[in-house]
């Protein structure tokens, strides 16, 4: 039988023609490791010479509040990277938790309806879960049906006019100066402890690095890999759901936009952070800083006076570096 | 000789090869199934529905969408999503207008122009074609990146729309030949072109194996890099496209344009049974998905549906699609 195409070995056609050393590889590796905190740094000192407006008081209290609403939001977003999947729907969820609270407080008492917030996100973070686990739905075309699903039941829901006065309670946990931080600040710093706690001391903690790793091999270790990505799922809808209520605390009424870029901002933060998209790789201190690290771009580009629309050029360009960088370390690790 | 063997087997036994066919072909029978219900039902249901210029209106409205649907397609198969298309043919029809603004609406800059917009398509997917292939990072997001920088590009163009398009530019939308639409006609030039492309030619099947497996596609002597590049520079191009033809609807430049494109050419395009782990599937297929996705907001503007129903109904069906269909493929 005679052969349809030659084949032959090209530079492009062969598996690999590229072998790195390995202080290539390490250095790459330290690099997507340490990328935020360095930048921070480079950036701060950038802001002390162009804009020493930055380091007003009241604009660093902002930059803390913004940096703890998007910080919440990017430990779930990291949790359930860590198990190779992702999250579109983190911004339809804050935007919910935002108009729940606001339509319900017209009558009765605030717990139920944080409470009711709160169980909404959980359904929705288990819908997640439980279409990219027992479905097998690539997660980004699943959250991102789901998104679109919210939006539409929101908007439904308000008939495109959402506004409202947020309830007293919220602005407190919010706003109010605890010592010389504000209270979102504290709730921030407490999320995190916990979520550490439990990645690093509990064993649901080294599952969900487990899992991320080597799904296969999980699943025959024994681990109930599906229950892992669900319940992550589930707590990264429920920390969007809290981020949701702390921005409209701070913001002080809803409108339709609130939260929009909060799926671009919580991804490109934990990546930026050291997380990699393929799972397994990355911690809450790289995520912490990354999130600092983007609301201080975000921060200097209005304190410059340049026009708000060139923060979506900024978060555009953390995006794509932080996964180039990632996506090239991930490869070179793998090697 | 084995041929005819295989052949004279398959003939005379009809019944499982026309199962297989079935089988093969279920997802686009399936669509294909569902749009003629929804006609028959809005047939009945609606006498607004029936008019022949209503029926070639959907096929017109489904251009705008049918072109960005297509290059989706072929991302698709090859396992990615580009989520910047939408901001690609806004930025391209922004560019077009305003060039055309300040230069006093000059007719004679048509042609220069819209070749103009398909090359700043072709760049921008070939920007996101070498990201994709040299950071080896997931497509979806590095597209989302690239889109959020295009969507603070376009306010920067401009925030409000831009008049002055000339008057031929605006004839192109309304342009008939004979009794059909140049831009119906210009779709199914596309799509029997793109159908050609992606089932008779080389570069068009690599598209399959690239989506099937990097390996296996590498080792069986496909240039996997040039076969992605190519793909998200057409898929850059027909957005570009749908730019332009959007200028010509809208008669302005509008920064608010092919709002939320992107997400509807995923639909169709999961809708038309293309497995979104690439690999498989057929433009066919996302043919139907387009159509029923253009019927149905048809049917739902005729019935004076709200918006916003409509969006949570464009969600719900997103949702019901996916969760139907199980990839074999699993972790």
């Amino acid at each position: 039988m005679k052969p349809t195409t030659d084949i032959t070995v090209t530079k492009s056609t062969r598996i690999s023609n590229f072998s790195p050393s390995v202080r290539f590889i390490r250095t790459v590796d330290l690099i997507g490791q340490w990328a935020a905190p360095i930048l921070i740094v480079f950036v701060l000192l950038f802001a002390a010479i162009v804009a020493p407006a930055f380091y007003l008081p009241t604009n660093l209290k902002t930059i803390l509040i913004q940096v703890a609403v998007l910080g919440i939001v990017a430990i779930g977003q990291t949790l359930v990277l860590l198990v190779r999947s992702l999250d579109l729907s983190v911004s339809a969820v804050l935007a919910l938790g935002a108009v729940i609270v606001v339509q319900t407080q017209a009558g009765g008492p605030i717990w139920i309806s944080i409470i009711e917030a709160f169980f909404i996100a959980a359904i929705i973070g288990a819908a997640n879960g439980l279409l990219i686990t027992k479905r097998q739905v690539p997660p980004f075309v699943a959250t991102f049906g789901m998104l679109v699903f919210i939006q539409g039941a929101r908007l439904a829901y308000t008939k495109g006019q959402a506004s409202g006065t947020v309830p007293e309670l919220l602005r407190a946990i919010s706003f109010k100066q605890v010592g010389p931080f504000p209270a979102a600040m504290l709730v921030w710093v407490v999320v995190n402890i916990i979520v550490l706690f439990l990645l690093q001391k509990t064993h649901y903690g080294r599952w969900i690095y487990a899992v991320g790793g080597n799904p296969a091999a999980s699943r025959y270790a024994g681990i109930p890999v599906d229950t892992v990505i669900i319940i992550v799922h589930v707590i990264c809808s429920m920390f969007a759901m809290l981020g949701g209520l702390l921005l409209s605390g701070y913001i002080g009424y809803v409108d339709l936009r609130l939260g929009a870029d909060y799926n671009t901002n919580s991804i490109a933060s934990a990546i930026i952070g050291g997380t990699t998209f393929t799972g397994g790789r990355g911690n809450l201190y790289g995520t912490a800083a990354g999130a600092i690290l983007l609301i201080i771009l975000l921060n200097i580009v209005v304190v410059l006076g340049l026009p708000v629309h060139w923060q979506y050029v900024v978060q555009g360009c953390v995006l794509v570096l932080a996964v180039a960088l990632q996506g090239f370390r991930q490869f070179l690790l793998s090697k | 000789m084995v041929m005819s063997l295989l052949n004279t087997r398959d003939t005379t036994n009809s019944k499982t090869r026309s199962v297989r066919l079935l089988r093969n072909n279920a997802s686009i029978i399936l669509i294909y199934t569902i749009i003629l219900i929804v006609i028959g039902i809005a047939f009945f249901v609606n006498e607004n529905f029936r008019s022949p210029s209503n029926l070639i209106n959907i096929l017109r409205q489904s251009i705008i969408l049918g072109l960005i649907a297509i290059g989706q397609s072929m991302i698709a198969l090859t396992g990615g999503l580009d989520m910047s298309v939408a901001q690609v043919a806004r930025i391209v029809g922004l560019t077009v207008a305003s060039i055309f603004a300040i230069s006093g609406s000059n007719p004679t800059l048509i042609m220069p122009l819209i070749i103009l917009g398909l090359l700043i398509g072709g760049t921008i997917g070939l920007l996101n074609g070498i990201l994709v292939t040299r950071t080896h990072a997931n497509p979806f997001i590095i597209t989302l990146g690239i889109a959020s920088i295009l969507r603070g590009v376009n306010l920067a163009i401009s925030s409000t729309p831009i008049r002055g398009i000339p008057k031929p530019y605006l004839h192109i939308y309304d342009y008939k030949i004979g009794i059909v639409p140049l831009n119906v006609l210009v779709m199914i030039l596309v799509w029997i072109l793109v159908y050609i492309f992606t089932t008779r030619t080389r570069n068009g099947r690599a598209l399959f194996a690239v989506g099937g497996s990097e390996r296996v596609a590498r080792l069986s002597g496909i240039n996997y890099n040039k076969t992605l590049i190519m793909a998200y520079i057409i898929c850059s191009i027909f957005a570009a496209m749908t730019g332009l033809f959007l200028l010509s609807r809208t008669g302005v430049g509008d920064p608010s344009a092919a709002e939320g494109m992107d997400f509807q050419s995923i639909v169709a395009v999961a809708l038309g049974g293309i497995s979104l782990y690439g690999g498989k599937g057929s433009i066919i297929g996302t043919m139907g998905g387009v159509l029923l996705l253009a019927t149905l907001s048809n049917v739902f503007n005729l019935l004076q549906v709200n918006i916003y129903y409509q969006q949570l109904f464009l969600g719900l069906i997103v949702l019901i699609t996916v969760a139907a269909y199980k990839s074999p493929r699993s972790s």
